[in-house]
């Protein structure tokens, strides 16, 4: 049973030690395969919470209302409004902790109406606490470091100063959320923790040209609750907007047009990109508020998909003038 | 035996073929998986931008500036700089204008002017490339009501600002208020940036070769891509004209060759009649010139050597066939002479 020294075939000895080797590489693979593999793929945190919701902020009692008042002062106006309205008390009972999410996003001046004025934000924050609130909160997620948009934006002494308490981010208040029936909000982290204590949330924006939606108003200041790579959402941006609008229902939103950002935003840089068009929008619709802020830009509701889109979510109505808008004027 | 070795190794290298191709489909099914994984979760450490460390106080010791200073201005916060996968982190929805332009690289940082304890002022330099990408960013963004000015090749300022071509580089400087004592540190800064940036100044180009008769001042632009709504046209001067009160857009581009300028011309003429655009035949002494109706508004469409040009929105259609015929003359003259650096 000598081998054959020119055939290529092989003895019994040769297949059983192929053999073994052969399965030791395929055991020794598989095991380094079932060592490595994660069921569960990565997650931001140890438990997964991307089931999570922002509760409803919404005061179905009030329903949607909505005060348009003209004038330079906008303390005044924004006052005015709210007494429209039925004052700050029907907003805000005793005991309320309030959220203010302002747009911080960019660490510039006050004066270029960039970022949420600081005195309505002062206003705002003292009005609350007068009503009885327990206490009130600022916070956003700028696109620029938080400390530094905070500070030289002004919004963070305003805030400080009538009582309120600044929030920078952090990654402990991120969590992944995703919103039903959403597409692109899914598993994302959202700077969830800040709203868990809570009980009114108030979006107060600038009203500003956007040079990739168009417009930004209430709905995409909604934006700064993002965290993650989040640029990535400028491919689809108008259904961001409304996935946003979707995932948070304020009490209240007010949108500063006293000063608007007419071009070149949303970063701004001159004041020849602003327009005084003194007017301030406070309502519980956020549609309608962002309809009405288009006008004020000179855009149709065409140009600014993301409202159509809102509507049609159910998210509230395009159509402002079905709320009867108070009117006035200072 | 010969024959059944070679039948053996044959089916060895099949079967060797067809374990390999299985590896590779296996490989390429990981890699896809691994590229769709969900960005925010994977960014673990990013879910916030990153920490600035300084604070905008005065107190704050003196960081390195990028650029050299004119005297009495320090830095105030450390330099930044972007590329074009975070430009977005810094100016955020605007990053597309700029991303679509040629934008490379972004360098900005805070200073202080210590004459005026409340003055502050942020310089971004964005660096474009060329000096057209960089005319492209800002002419997008020109304030209408600026002051022009002498210091660079193409500038201007507003009350708290100012706007800057340096060659390749598109320069902002912008104030945190408004005051006569703004305007000087500001522009010092601006002129000390200038005389220690090597940069390589065009000395001619396509602006020179629109017509100057009934130009609105300040007006050009250019737009790197998608102008006019059609996804063909890239790299497009245009002049805005006032004729009768009434506003109507020249506008100029160098292509490739001469046949890249016509089957650039025939399709935009294309894309016009595919919405709603009507062919209306009249004696023009251009050649190959068109005439399209739409929206109320006449258009012409021509091309002579390597550009494409044309006039939009004219209210009538002498008025277009007059604009039409200045910048073909302007094109014909100086065309050969006016590239620009690209």
């Amino acid at each position: 049973m000598n081998p054959d020294p020119n055939s290529s075939g092989l003895n019994r000895r040769q297949f059983l030690d192929r053999l073994a080797k052969a399965g030791i590489s395929i055991t020794a693979a598989c095991a380094a395969g079932f060592w490595f593999h994660d069921s569960k793929g990565p997650t931001l945190s140890k438990n997964d919470q991307s089931n999570l919701i922002l509760p409803d902020f919404s005061i179905h009692a009030l329903g949607q209302k909505m005060s348009i008042v003209r004038g330079e002062d906008r303390v005044a106006t924004l006052r005015m409004a709210l007494k429209s309205l039925g004052g700050i008390e029907a907003f805000i009972k005793k005991g309320d902790r309030v959220l203010l999410k302002v747009n911080a996003a960019f660490a510039s001046p006050a004066m270029l109406s960039a970022t949420t004025h600081p005195a309505i934000i002062t206003e705002m924050t003292q009005l609350c606490l007068r009503a009885g609130a327990a206490s009130v909160l600022v916070t956003d997620n700028p696109i620029n470091d938080p400390a530094s948009c905070f500070s030289l934006t002004g919004i963070a002494d305003a805030a400080r100063s009538a009582g309120a308490r600044v929030l920078l981010p952090r990654n402990d208040l991120f969590s992944p959320m995703t919103v039903k029936d959403a597409k692109l909000i899914r598993n994302w982290p959202v700077l969830y923790k800040p709203f868990t204590d809570i009980t009114k949330v108030i979006g107060m924006a600038p009203l500003k040209d956007h040079h990739r939606s168009g417009a930004s108003m209430i709905m995409k200041n909604w934006y700064g609750l993002l965290g993650g790579r989040r640029n990535i959402f400028h491919q689809d941006i108008h259904n961001i907007i409304m996935e946003l609008a979707m995932m948070v229902k304020p009490s209240l939103v007010i949108l500063d047009a006293t000063t608007s950002m007419m071009t070149n935003g949303p970063t701004g840089g001159s004041l020849s990109d602003l327009k005084n068009t003194n007017t301030m929008i406070v309502s519980t619709d956020q549609v309608a508020v962002d309809a009405f802020g288009a006008s004020l830009l000179g855009k149709s509701l065409d140009e600014l998909p993301f409202i159509g889109k809102a509507e049609a979510a159910g998210i509230g109505t395009a159509d402002y003038h079905k709320l009867n808008p108070v009117m006035a004027s200072i | 035996m010969i024959r059944e070795n070679k039948n053996n190794s044959r089916r060895q290298t099949f079967l060797s073929m067809v374990i390999l191709s299985i590896l590779i489909v296996i490989g390429v099914g990981i890699f896809i998986t691994q590229s769709q994984f969900n960005p925010g979760i994977l960014q673990k450490d990013a879910l916030l931008p990153k920490p600035d460390k300084d604070k905008p106080s005065s107190q704050l010791s003196p960081n390195a500036s990028f650029v050299p200073l004119p005297e009495g201005i320090q830095p105030l916060t450390s330099t930044e700089m972007f590329d074009p996968r975070n430009l977005s982190d810094k100016i955020n929805g605007k990053a597309e204008l700029y991303l679509s332009a040629g934008f490379t690289r972004l360098i900005s940082q805070r200073f202080r002017d210590e004459r005026a304890t409340d003055l502050w002022m942020e310089a971004f330099v964005y660096d474009m490339g060329n000096s057209q990408n960089a005319f492209s960013v800002f002419s997008a963004q020109r304030r209408q009501d600026a002051e022009s000015l002498g210091l660079a090749q193409h500038a201007y300022r507003t009350p708290n600002a100012l706007f800057l071509i340096h060659g390749r580089y598109y320069v902002e400087i912008i104030a945190s208020n408004v005051s006569e004592q703004v305007q000087q540190p500001v522009k010092m800064m601006a002129e000390t940036f200038i005389r220690n940036t090597p940069a390589k100044i065009a000395a001619v180009n396509e602006t020179e070769l629109f017509p100057k008769q009934e130009l609105v001042k300040n007006s050009m632009v250019l737009i790197s891509s998608d102008a006019f709504g059609y996804d063909g046209f890239d790299k497009i001067y245009t002049a805005e004209y006032e004729f009768d009160e009434h506003n109507l857009t020249a506008y100029l581009s160098h292509r490739r060759t001469p046949v890249k300028a016509k089957e650039l011309a025939s399709a935009y003429i294309m894309f016009l009649l595919a919405y709603g655009g009507k062919n209306i035949e009249a004696q023009l002494s251009i050649k190959g010139a068109r005439l399209i109706e739409i929206l109320d508004t006449y258009e012409i469409v021509f091309f002579h050597g390597s550009y494409l040009a044309g006039i939009r929105e004219a209210a009538t259609i002498n008025q277009a066939k007059t604009l039409a015929i200045r910048l073909y003359h302007r094109i014909k003259e100086g065309g050969n002479e006016s590239r620009s650096e690209q």
